[in-house]
């Protein structure tokens, strides 16, 4: 089946949800390019294993339009019948544009797929991770938008070697552009990731859980609730909306557990879990639960660690 | 300035989610999609500025039409609706289609969504629509700021990025990008006097078909029955010595 797998780049390298289903391709023999969108100047994103095309945006210009023109262009020039891109900001916009050119409507929220009899069937996550949903496409290219940490990343050697197509700017300029800074264990890498919720009550509180995670070498994430208040910038937000995390021991202090926040973090291997509530659905995701006030839970493990 | 905003109406997000056969079941009275009380403030926000009318759009089972009121209680205008049984089980790019056309009917300037809805999350209709609209899509808005210009801020990977709004283009909202209102009595009185109009899905040209095939649906057990302990000032221990035991320190 020819394949498409649409890329990214972060930090000037492939993005590891590119490199997850670059092993997910190959472990189904799939016929496959890839084609990365990115405005760094010269990402190291190549690869001797299979062929690259490096579709430069401006990072000054709004021009998802123009890219997935080119996109399109390449799919029909060379029947492409199987899109498959990580489900980020720039490839859900992607994506639903493609969509409408090829008349397919894509599957979101893909966590495994398979070839079945020349077609492509998709398990996805439903309800925020309640449930899977298994779906058959019937047109002929079908597009999926893959969920992070659905498959192992693969491990690649990068070079510089791939063709670069430019894209026209379009009329909507970009300016005042804001990289938020990244300190500390990054949480879609760390083993150990502690998040916080509601039930810190104050921003002020957060200090403890970073008290905690500096003692364990730890990412700290937070929920929705959280960010949206300003305590903590989106990069750490954790969930539906945000990021997919499967460190070995994922800590949640004062998080309800709403079905948003579980599908980022529910297969972490172990999951310690302090709420005052006892109904609280996390407990249902926890190996080890405590019912009691995070408040006083969090101090006393830090002194005493 | 005609601003048409897209609203859903979904079950109860306090009640548990069903499903018949792929579907999720829909209750005669559904509410509205917190997602797009977002898009709905920043509708009546370009309105106060830009004066012009705030219309809803809406595709699905209709009912109570609870979700609706609630709409135009928080001030939009009028509310259109498609509500048909063919479009039952509706792809994204079917609803997509649907929307856009509605969309067309409206002479909408700027055209405004959630990013997602809460029920089914694709996440896509608001791009799809943008295309079917030959429209720009500025997608993820995390903050509006609205002087002599509007300026947009979009949610990126890596942090922020902000655009001026062009005259015409579709949006995308982010939940927590701007404090939705609360309606007070007097503009939930008001909202039953405003028009909600059921448009035959006969007058619209629907641009795309059914390509995903629903084979199962199957809910996880997510329970793991771990160990639950009440709290009576030594917990702490107990987390302690299981942090040693996995290893962490």
């Amino acid at each position: 089946m020819k394949t498409l797998i649409l890329g990214e780049v972060i930090d000037n390298k492939l993005s590891s949800g590119t490199l997850e289903i670059i092993n997910k391709a190959n472990s189904l023999s799939l016929e496959y390019k890839v084609v990365t969108v990115g405005s760094s100047d010269a990402p190291v994103i190549g690869s001797s294993t299979f062929h690259q095309t490096y579709i430069k945006r401006s990072a000054e210009s709004l021009q998802f339009n123009n890219v997935a023109d080119k996109l399109s262009q390449i799919i029909q020039e060379e029947n492409i019948s199987l899109v498959l891109a990580p489900s980020t900001y720039q490839c859900r916009d992607l994506v639903s544009f493609l969509s409408v050119d090829l008349l397919s409507s894509p599957v979101s929220n893909v966590i495994n797929f398979d070839i079945q009899d020349d077609s492509v069937v998709t398990t996805n996550s439903i309800n925020g991770g309640e449930s899977i949903y298994k779906t058959k496409i019937t047109s002929s290219c079908s597009l999926l938008l893959i969920r992070p940490k659905s498959f192992d990343p693969i491990d690649l050697e990068l070079n510089n070697e791939y063709e670069t197509i430019e894209v026209e700017n379009s009329a909507i300029e970009i300016f005042d552009v804001f990289k938020e800074e990244k300190s500390g264990p990054q949480l879609e890498d760390s083993k150990i990731v502690i998040s916080a919720g509601r039930g810190m009550v104050e921003k002020e509180n957060l200090s403890l859980v970073e008290d905690l995670a500096n003692k364990l070498n730890a990412a700290i994430g937070g929920t929705r609730a959280i960010v949206d208040a300003g305590w903590m910038p989106y990069s750490q937000q954790v969930g539906q909306t945000g990021k997919t995390v499967k460190p070995d021991v994922y800590i949640a202090c004062g998080i309800s557990g709403a079905t948003q926040h579980q599908v980022g973090m529910k297969d972490s291997k172990f999951i310690i879990a302090i709420n005052k509530d006892e109904e609280a659905p996390i407990f249902q995701l926890a190996d080890l639960g405590i019912v009691g006030d995070t408040l006083s839970v969090i101090p006393k493990i830090n002194e005493n660690i | 300035m005609n601003i048409t905003v897209c609203a859903k109406q979904i079950p109860d997000p306090a009640n548990e989610i069903t499903y018949d056969n792929g579907l999720i079941s829909r209750p005669e009275e559904q509410v509205l999609d917190d997602t797009d009380r977002y898009g709905i403030e920043i509708a009546l926000q370009l309105k106060e500025k830009y004066e012009g009318e705030v219309t809803v759009i809406s595709m699905g089972p209709a009912g109570t039409q609870k979700g609706l009121q609630q709409a135009l209680q928080m001030g939009a205008d009028k509310t259109l609706y498609v509500d048909d049984d063919s479009l039952k089980g509706s792809n994204s790019l079917m609803t997509a289609s649907i929307l856009s056309e509605l969309a067309k009917t409206t002479d909408a300037d700027i055209v405004i969504f959630g990013t997602e809805s809460t029920d089914g999350y694709t996440g896509t209709v608001p791009q799809q629509v943008a295309r079917f609209l030959k429209l720009d899509c500025i997608s993820y808005i995390k903050a509006i700021e609205i002087s002599e210009n509007v300026t947009l801020t979009r949610q990126t990977l890596e942090g922020s990025e902000k655009v001026i709004m062009p005259e015409k283009c579709v949006l995308s909202v982010t939940a927590g990008g701007v404090e939705p209102r609360y309606p007070n009595f007097k503009d939930i009185m008001a909202a039953k006097q405003k028009p909600i109009e059921k448009v035959e899905l006969s007058s619209l040209n629907m641009n795309a078909s059914q390509n995903l095939e629903f084979l199962d649906i199957e809910k996880l057990e997510n329970s793991k029955n771990g160990e639950k302990i009440i709290d009576e000032g030594e917990a702490y221990q107990v987390v302690i010595e299981k942090l040693k035991e996995l290893k962490v320190i």
